[in-house]
């Protein structure tokens, strides 16, 4: 009797335990529906039966939702953790993509990709991705450079970007099933980074805490597929063609592997790799890299000639407080001096 | 070419007056306050001895922002992600008026200028400049400033030889005669010629610890000059002086690879007495046949003694002359002193033809300021 006690328990436990995993892999459960869809008029509103749903300004949702008032860059919605993208006051601890606040603000539209709803047209490129060619494009309506930047669709990152309207690109995703990240679905995408549906979405290890407060070995782990993702709009940057092919090279390489000679056998040089593995460096995350294979957790281990070079090595997806969405003040780093940045990869230019 | 500050150096003079003699201290603390003094002394000792080795090693490397001479994804991009390539950055304004151009703690030399006076040691590329009235006879014709010298005798470089010997290798069998002459790399001058790509040969060199020149890579080589030894000026010889200016490497004995002269014969093989080059045929019963280089003023026929040669004794800036040890600040010119391709021509361009340092049609016996080819030849010139 006992031991059916125990076993009956046991299952139900797990049972519990799964489902807990899986909201805590993003799929939101909530009884709450308000919390988030109440911040967009009419949104809880029953549609006229037989016709669809009418929305107007749906990209506002998306920042209604991870945008605070406050310097928290983790909020709760209806008990739900929402990662906050746009503080409209200095965020306290940006997350892995940074925050849109940087372009938002009077600090310069460089800081930062313009969406719109956050920021006007960018006076340098107005409103073309730099780099953008539409042979690269996976996209079929590729992007139209006469409509603003948007969080999601056809002219943003996240969602489907065969679906012209924002929030119908990625509309269910939050609610979906989204485990494993195997990029067969927009929410089994690396956070939602899905592109189209003939394109396997992007991968990558998800880090609870959307990078918050991420070190060494607390961090998101990229792949090569989020480079690809970012040559959807800025292919220039990263076609072997445009780029070079190994030395000189044209324009600064991406999507390569971090070679394990000269410089670069002395990543991050700050921190030195335990006296039992002199073949690896040490993990930052002001200069991360991607993996050939996504491990199961996050690793605080660099192998060079593996690792992969990427966009995200140097920049982050929203904004930052530096130019070129940097992960560092390009203006401050110098060659012949001790530094980050640049350096944290190219150790031979400094001291 | 970077930048390279002098190192710093203190003299135990200045450093035994930063220290005057302190009075005796009065009993009972004398102990005490005697090895606090000296280990006061001693602490201020090592760290001056630090801070000269640190800031001599900082300072021999390039300094700078990397954003001022590369752009990583430029809409026209150049190599090594660089502003412009070479020229981008070492001849930034053509029609400008600066011949040295800092930006940040960058100081980059121009060699490609308009600034009056202000010709840099290597010359200046804009007397061969297209777009600015170039006569193609006044220097070398680099790709990205000048079209190819349309001459046909000068399709290869006068004097070459194929398959000479050059630090790390051989030169080009054959000089194609599309080749044009590149900054650096295989058909070029800098950076190490056994690599064709002008980009690879150079690779590093600017961010290199150039803090001794003896030629064992390119960032340790006089310039950038694979190979070649020398000392270089801080500023490029602008406004050096007799005591104070680039040191060039000379050998007489013609056994190295590391002199100015010979790097020049890499292309003008001829022209030069080092058996990997054009070897001693440029002298026939003791008659030159073509001006000599690399070799002393006692190598002189008839000797130096009572030479005309003995009258050029304070260095020239106009016709320098090379040492078996340069260190830049020589003032006098002897005996031993080296005659060298640049003690007649600059290697970018000059106002003159043949990258001449002066008119050699205005250089005449009739002359009595004694310049031109009579800094040395002094008795041809009138009296």
């Amino acid at each position: 009797m006992n031991l059916r006690l125990i076993i009956s328990i046991s299952i139900l436990s797990f049972i519990f335990s799964l489902f807990l995993f899986s909201k805590s892999n993003g799929a939101i459960v909530s009884d709450e529906c308000e919390v988030c869809h109440g911040l967009y008029p009419g949104m809880m509103e029953e549609a006229p039966l037989g016709e669809p749903q009418k929305f107007k300004l749906q990209n506002a949702l998306c920042i209604d939702c991870h945008s605070n008032s406050n310097r928290d860059a983790i909020k709760i919605l209806g008990g739900v953790r929402v990662p906050v993208v746009n503080n409209t006051v200095k965020p306290d601890k940006s997350l892995a993509g940074g925050n849109f606040y940087y372009v938002a603000k009077d600090f310069g539209d460089r800081k930062g990709h313009n969406v719109d709803g956050i920021a006007s047209l960018d006076a340098k490129f107005k409103g073309v991705p730099p780099g953008y060619d539409k042979d690269f494009d996976p996209s079929v309506s590729g992007y139209n450079v006469e409509k603003p930047l948007t969080c999601a669709g056809s002219n943003g990152c996240h969602g489907n970007r065969n679906i012209e309207n924002p929030f119908d690109a990625i509309r269910g995703s939050h609610h979906a099933d989204d485990s494993p990240i195997d990029g067969s679905t927009t929410a089994k995408s690396y956070r939602y980074l899905k592109n189209t549906n003939k394109v396997k979405g992007v991968l990558g290890l998800e880090d609870a805490d959307w990078g918050q407060n991420s070190s060494s070995k607390k961090h998101n782990e990229y792949s090569l597929s989020i480079d690809q993702y970012c040559a959807s709009c800025h292919s220039n940057f990263y076609n072997k063609e445009k780029i070079g092919k190994m030395g000189p090279w044209f324009r600064h390489p991406t999507g390569i592997v971090l070679p394990k000679t000269g410089e670069y056998m002395n990543y991050n040089p700050a921190v030195s790799p335990p006296a039992d593995k002199k073949e690896v460096r040490i993990y930052n995350p002001d200069a991360p890299v991607a993996r050939p294979i996504i491990p199961e957790s996050a690793s605080e281990t660099v192998k060079l000639g593996t690792d992969i070079v990427t966009c995200l090595s140097c920049h982050v997806a929203h904004g930052s407080p530096n130019e070129s969405m940097l992960r560092w003040d390009y203006d401050a780093i110098f060659s012949g001096e001790a530094g980050g940045g640049c350096l944290i990869c190219h150790t031979g230019k400094s001291e | 070419m970077p930048h390279r500050e002098k190192r710093m150096t203190n003299s135990k003079e200045l450093r035994a007056e930063s220290n005057p003699t302190h009075p005796p201290l009065s009993k009972g603390r004398s102990k005490e306050g005697s090895k606090s003094n000296e280990f006061y002394v001693i602490c201020v000792f090592l760290f001056v001895l630090c801070s000269l080795f640190i800031a001599s090693d900082v300072d021999a490397k390039m300094k700078g922002r990397c954003k001022d001479c590369h752009s990583m994804h430029a809409d026209t991009p150049y190599p090594v992600l660089t502003k412009g390539g070479c020229v981008g950055c070492h001849g930034q304004f053509p029609d400008g008026t600066q011949n040295i151009i800092t930006i940040g703690k960058t100081r980059i030399p121009q060699v490609l200028h308009h600034m009056q006076n202000g010709d840099l040691a290597g010359g200046n590329f804009y007397y061969v400049a297209d777009g600015y009235n170039p006569d193609y006879s006044k220097g070398h014709n680099v790709l990205g400033i000048s079209q190819p010298e349309s001459i046909p005798t000068m399709t290869s470089p006068p004097g070459f030889i194929g398959n000479v010997v050059i630090p790390g290798g051989t030169g080009p069998v054959d000089w194609p005669e599309q080749q044009q002459l590149t900054c650096s790399g295989t058909w070029g001058c800098h950076g190490d010629r056994t690599i064709e790509d002008p980009y690879k040969s150079l690779y590093n060199a600017h961010h290199a610890n150039n803090l001794v020149i003896d030629g064992s890579t390119v960032g340790r080589s006089y310039r950038f000059l694979y190979g070649i030894k020398g000392k270089e000026h801080q500023d490029w010889e602008y406004q050096a002086t007799i005591d104070n200016h680039n040191g060039y490497k000379g050998d007489i004995t013609h056994s190295t690879m590391d002199t100015i002269s010979y790097l020049c014969g890499e292309c003008h093989a001829r022209f030069h007495p080092h058996p990997n080059l054009g070897g001693a045929g440029g002298a026939r019963f003791g008659l030159w046949v073509g001006h000599p280089a690399d070799i002393s003023f006692s190598s002189v026929h008839g000797g130096f003694a009572g030479s005309e040669y003995q009258e050029y004794a304070i260095y020239s800036l106009e016709s320098p002359v090379a040492y078996s040890n340069p260190t830049g600040g020589e003032r006098v010119v002897d005996v031993d002193s080296i005659v060298m391709c640049l003690s007649c021509h600059r290697p970018h361009a000059t106002l003159y033809r043949d990258s001449l340092r002066w008119d050699y049609s205005q250089i005449s016996t009739d002359d009595i300021t004694r310049t031109g080819c009579l800094i040395c030849h002094t008795r041809k010139g009138g009296h």
